[in-house]
């Protein structure tokens, strides 16, 4: 029924996979480019091959296999645990020149790194947990998502448009018709993210972890981040249902309005305007699918903190969202004259 | 057939009437021979572009006036009995212009002298052998 | 497969009733015209009767039963623009319907588009108006629809794609499906259509078989005799729809009975009188123009 609404699909997800194929040669070619540098391994062993290390090769008992390198002349010193599957970790203390930092603490994808310094000594600790938590790709594939949720988002405005007469004399009732549409969009939203996700993989390989951590807050990251988009494209496709003519304003201004509205639910404000100003924003973004989606943020040390609390209320909200907006959209349908 | 069947329908004799009039002619000028086959009523339609029930209706007509059979499953088909009485239909044909020729005659205020002399003439134009009689 | 039956359909579009307490019967097995002028309701009536608008009262039966989805798979619409999707192909339009129609047929519907001339790897948006016409009266006629809904069914086409499509429309005709459509061709809709409805303002106005309409409806025309004469009791018959004089010239339209009034004239003294045939274009256009009403002719001597 809803073959034409399955094409648009399709294209839509030729163009998403075309921009992906680029991202991911992009990365490829930005790994070829890298592979000039050492990777701490190779770097920590290259330490280790100065003339005057020691290098002791044990096994820990856990399995653990511990290579330990020590250059008392240039008071360097190495343990790099190779934790197999697990990851590696290495802690390389040397003297402190210009290049260390008195701490960092920073993590890319599956890395950790951690600099300190004490006295005239600096500690490196790097370590390759071995697996890059999904976080990081649902937050790379839910951006796709939205875009492509975006891009999707009027099916029925554009049905409204000069196209009534066949889309209501098919031999299904109207409702059953725009749940069709719904589920080919969605679907298709949700492939856009699944091709995400493998984009970000193969680039990950690139880099040589080829882990995914999907514990805790990961798989929760997974359901968040495929029905926030799908509440998001509901949002819209009931916006532009009730404001068919107007349908191109109503997805252009989207974004800009949800990113208003953001702002002024979080900015606090003194003067009585800007205190109602912040009160409406705030009562708005409760309405906005994209609010209820929390990443990351600093906790009390400081330290990146995955807030996973109160993910069910969170996760029952954006469903009902989605619920709540596409049922208002197929309303609005059900009611429309050709 | 031949298709020696055109109807007019811009004309205001309603479409089924000329075609009961055509073929009346056809069997009246042996055009359609006894006994022969006519078109299905679909056939017919098609190729007069005209509505299949104005063909249909045309057949019930002609039926009606004993021109044409009808047997379920056959088809059409001109009657082979004397009903269809070539000079009679032919006869009809004229007699049924020479009212029309008549009312014209009279609707423009000529009187039956007048309208005999004109008659006359005609017949010597149409029918040479008349003047032999004359 | 089933009779339409129009009861008081009434639709209002912002207080303005684009049709107006119409009531129609469209028999089984029918080849139904919708005639008038532009404006006068057809396409209205057509939404309402396909569920695509909701009449503002009254309603639409088929059998005696209201419009089903499932009724959709043995009705075929083609309205009156192009409603086909710009940015795919025709080919892809062929799937689409293959999709959502049980009955259709892939292949009649390649073949009339090759004989409309359609090349179906084009894009739609590729397409002429008559192209487009000719897509979706392809996909309608290959749908073994029962009852085809035809609005303005050769807009924008070439006279032979016209005949053709005229062709088509009386091959299912043949088989016994109904067809109800509308025209501005008066010279289809009289060789196509054994009935005919003729709105204005959104009301009926005419509705009976063309073939009566025809037998019946003459124009009896008389020339005044000098003194002038009266027409009372002429022009009062219900069955004289309308009178026009022009000068010496009077045409009565009847809508039965012209012997009978040829007569009466000539007993009120008219002469060079004439019983003229009304086809469908006549009847159409006496029947929406601005009639002299019957009873403001005045039937008077005319002053020498």
């Amino acid at each position: 029924m809803n073959y034409i609404e399955w094409l648009r699909v399709r294209n839509c997800l030729r163009t998403t996979a075309i921009v992906l194929v680029v991202f991911v040669a992009l990365a490829g070619i930005l790994r070829i480019s890298l592979s000039r540098y050492m990777s701490p391994q190779q770097w920590a062993q290259h330490i280790g091959a100065e003339p005057g290390t020691t290098k002791t090769q044990i096994t820990l008992p856990d399995g653990t296999k511990r290579t330990i390198l020590d250059n008392p002349n240039e008071r360097t010193h190495i343990v790099i645990d190779d934790r197999g599957r697990a990851g590696t970790h290495i802690t390389l203390t040397e003297p402190s020149s210009h290049e260390h930092k008195n701490a960092e603490n920073v993590q890319i994808g599956g890395i950790h790194v951690n600099e300190s310094r004490h006295g005239d000594l600096s500690t490196t600790t790097i370590d390759t947990h071995g697996a890059v938590p999904m976080l990081y790709f649902m937050a790379i594939a839910d951006v796709v998502a939205l875009i492509i949720a975006t891009m999707l988002a009027a099916p029925f405005a554009r049905e409204i448009d000069g196209h009534l007469e066949i889309a209501f004399t098919k031999p299904v009732s109207r409702v059953r018709y725009a749940l069709g549409v719904l589920a080919a969009d969605v679907a298709g939203i949700w492939v856009a993210c699944a091709l995400a996700v493998i984009a970000c993989y193969i680039c990950e390989l690139f880099f040589g972890t080829y882990r995914v951590d999907f514990s805790g807050i990961n798989s929760r990251a997974i359901l968040m981040g495929l029905v926030m988009p799908a509440a998001w494209y509901a949002l819209l496709c009931a916006a532009t249902t009730w404001f068919s003519r107007a349908y191109g304003a109503v997805l252009g201004f989207a974004w800009p309005v949800a990113i208003v509205v953001g702002v002024l639910a979080v900015v606090q404000a003194s003067t009585p305007l800007g205190l109602m100003v912040h009160d409406v924003g705030w009562v708005l973004s409760r309405l906005d699918p994209l609010t209820y989606v929390k990443f990351a943020g600093p906790d009390a040390n400081d330290a990146m903190a995955y807030m996973g609390a109160d993910f069910a209320r969170r996760f029952g909200i954006e469903i009902l969202l989605f619920v709540v907006y596409a049922g208002l959209a197929l309303v609005r349908w059900e009611r429309v004259e050709a | 057939m031949p298709a020696v069947l055109t109807v007019d329908p811009r004309s205001g004799v309603p479409i089924y009437l000329q075609v009961v009039e055509q073929i009346k002619r056809s069997v009246a000028l042996g055009i359609l021979a006894s006994g022969e086959q006519l078109p299905t009523v679909k056939q017919l339609a098609l190729e007069l572009t005209v509505n299949p029930n104005t063909v249909a209706r045309a057949y019930r007509e002609l039926e009606r006036d004993g021109v044409i059979e009808t047997a379920v499953g056959r088809g059409s088909f001109v009657r082979r009995d004397g009903d269809v009485d070539s000079p009679r239909v032919a006869a009809e044909i004229a007699s049924d212009a020479l009212d029309v020729a008549l009312r014209e005659a009279r609707s423009v205020g000529l009187n039956a002298d007048r309208v005999r002399a004109l008659f006359e003439t005609a017949l010597t134009r149409w029918f040479t052998d008349a003047a032999k009689d004359a | 497969m089933s009779t339409i039956t129009i009861s008081h359909l009434r639709k209002d579009y912002g207080g303005v009733a684009a049709v107006d307490d119409l009531t129609l019967e469209v028999p089984d097995s029918t080849v139904f015209g919708l005639l008038g002028p532009n404006g006068a309701g057809k396409t209205t009536t057509f939404k309402c009767m396909l569920g695509l608008a909701r009449a503002t009262a009254g309603d639409v039966r088929y059998d005696g039963q209201a419009l089903r989805p499932e009724s959709f798979e043995r009705i075929a619409y083609v309205p009156e623009r192009s409603t086909l999707y710009d940015n795919f192909t025709v080919n892809e339009h062929i799937e689409m319907t293959r999709r959502a129609f049980r009955a259709f047929e892939p292949a009649r519907a390649r073949t009339l588009l090759e004989q409309f001339g359609v090349d179906s790897r084009k894009r739609v948006r590729a397409l002429s108006k008559g192209m487009k016409t000719a897509v979706m009266v392809a996909l309608a006629f290959s749908r073994q629809a029962e009852m085809l809904v035809l609005d303005e069914p050769t807009g924008g086409l070439d006279p032979v794609n016209q005949r053709h499509v005229l062709s088509l429309m009386i091959s299912e005709a043949a088989k016994g499906h109904s067809i109800i459509f509308s025209s501005h061709q008066i010279g289809q809709v009289e060789r196509a259509a054994e009935r005919i409805a003729i709105l204005q303002h959104g009301r009926l106005i005419l509705e009976g078989l063309v073939d009566d309409l025809k037998a019946d409806r003459k124009i009896v025309e008389g020339i005044a005799p000098v003194g002038g004469f009266s027409l009372d009791g002429i022009t009062s018959d219900s069955r004289v729809a309308r009178c026009d004089r022009t000068e010496r010239v009077v045409r009565l339209l009847v809508i039965d009975g012209a012997p009978e009034f040829a007569q009466r004239l000539a007993q009120a003294g008219a002469t060079g009188i004439r019983v003229l045939d009304m086809n469908l274009e006549d009847i159409f256009l006496y029947a929406v123009s601005p009639a002299d009403a019957t009873t403001a002719v005045v039937a008077q001597e005319l002053a020498p």
